[in-house]
């Protein structure tokens, strides 16, 4: 068994120069449809579970401002219901603060009224019973008593006063 | 093999066989399926398309690689390894072919130990390239582990591929004798069960010499332990 050296070297040259064709015809073609192919999945695989991982976030915070526009209606509700319940309170203690000093008012007024009523009552008294006292005393009483007795009774009055 | 090796001409001083002509028809009959194949390439093949098939076959080959050597080092040999094992599978088929062997200008190219010594040679340089290519001057160290054991290391290099390319041509030309036995014996369809049977020795020797190539190369581009 020998080796014939031309079939040797042929084989070599034939096998570069098929490896050289097939690369540029059948394995350059195809492996890169199939890099690009691959390479597009496993992209797409990403991308869409960064989507899903992006869906799923916003799913939450959208969940989460749900709950905090919830909770601030109902703070928003218990602030108007406490002020609400506030001003109510303030009106009822100023309608009865008013009404208390309308009231004291009245009663002042009335107290007023009443004095002078008796003040002028009085000096009407007064006045008729010097009238009444000076009809009686007319016809038994000189100029110089009836004088005297004036006198006496404006001295009187003014320490009354 | 005789009368077999007769030069049927000469090119740049190069006697050519018939097994020489053989490989030229194979390399264009590939070359030219190839051709068709990956002309119009599309993102979305049809289903039953010539380029879908091919998909196929090179995604099996590139899976089949994978398994034993992983994607990375499968995706960057398989030119090589796809080349090699068609290349090998289509000249054990050719040898099949009716008159093959006694028409001149047709024979079985892995049917002489020279062409499956010239195949075997690619993988041995082709070792060492990738070998020094991936690991530099590291790859040559690694002959020295340990020191003592060069000379056994430097000769299982070259021994690897004598026992490639023997395996693959014991296997293809003793298939052929069998073949041509029975055929001289009993003529027309007493070779038929064998010639079925060579179809199976055909693939399993191709891939034998594809997968023994790929573990030189995973081996002489891994890092030592």
């Amino acid at each position: 068994m020998q080796i014939d050296l031309n079939e040797f070297i042929w084989a070599i040259i034939n096998f570069l120069v098929l490896l050289a064709l097939l690369y540029k015809f059948l394995w350059n073609p195809i492996l890169n449809t199939l890099d690009k192919r691959r390479e597009e999945i496993s992209s797409n695989l990403s991308s869409a579970e960064s989507m899903k991982q992006q869906a799923e976030e916003m799913l939450e915070e959208y969940k989460r401002k749900i709950a905090e526009a919830k909770s601030e209606a109902q703070d928003i509700i218990n602030q108007a219901n406490r002020a609400a319940e506030e001003t109510r309170n303030t009106m009822m203690s100023q309608a009865h603060e008013e009404a208390a000093r309308i009231t004291e008012k009245a009663r002042e007024e009335i107290r007023r009224e009443k004095e002078q009523a008796m003040k002028e009552v009085r000096d009407e008294i007064a006045t008729l019973a010097v009238m009444a006292a000076g009809k009686v005393l007319e016809k038994s009483m000189t100029k110089e008593d009836h004088e005297k007795l004036v006198r006496d009774f404006l001295s009187e009055v003014g320490e009354i006063q | 093999m005789g009368h077999e090796s007769g030069y049927l001409f000469h090119i740049f001083g190069l006697g050519v066989t018939s097994k020489i002509t053989t490989m030229w028809a194979i390399m264009l009959l590939l070359t030219v399926l190839s051709i068709l194949a990956t002309r119009n390439m599309e993102k979305i093949p049809k289903a039953r398309g010539v380029q879908n098939s091919l998909e196929m076959v090179v995604e099996l080959l590139l899976n089949f690689f994978s398994d034993i050597i992983g994607y990375e080092q499968a995706r960057r040999f398989l030119p090589f390894l796809g080349t090699m094992f068609i290349f090998i599978l289509v000249s054990n088929y050719s040898g099949l072919l009716p008159g093959a062997g006694h028409i001149p200008g047709l024979a079985a190219p892995t049917s002489t130990w020279s062409v499956t010594l010239g195949l075997a040679a690619t993988v041995f340089v082709a070792t060492q390239v990738y070998g020094v290519k991936a690991l530099g001057f590291r790859y040559l160290k690694k002959f020295l582990q340990p020191a003592f054991m060069l000379p056994l290391n430097i000769v299982e290099q070259f021994v690897r591929p004598l026992s490639l390319s023997l395996r693959l041509f014991g296997n293809i030309f003793g298939e052929e004798m069998v073949i041509a036995v029975l055929l001289g014996l009993v003529p027309y369809f007493a070779p038929i069960p064998v010639m079925i049977l060579s179809l199976l020795f055909g693939f399993i020797q191709a891939i034998v010499f594809t997968l023994l190539s790929s573990i030189y190369f995973h081996e002489a581009i891994e890092e030592s332990h």
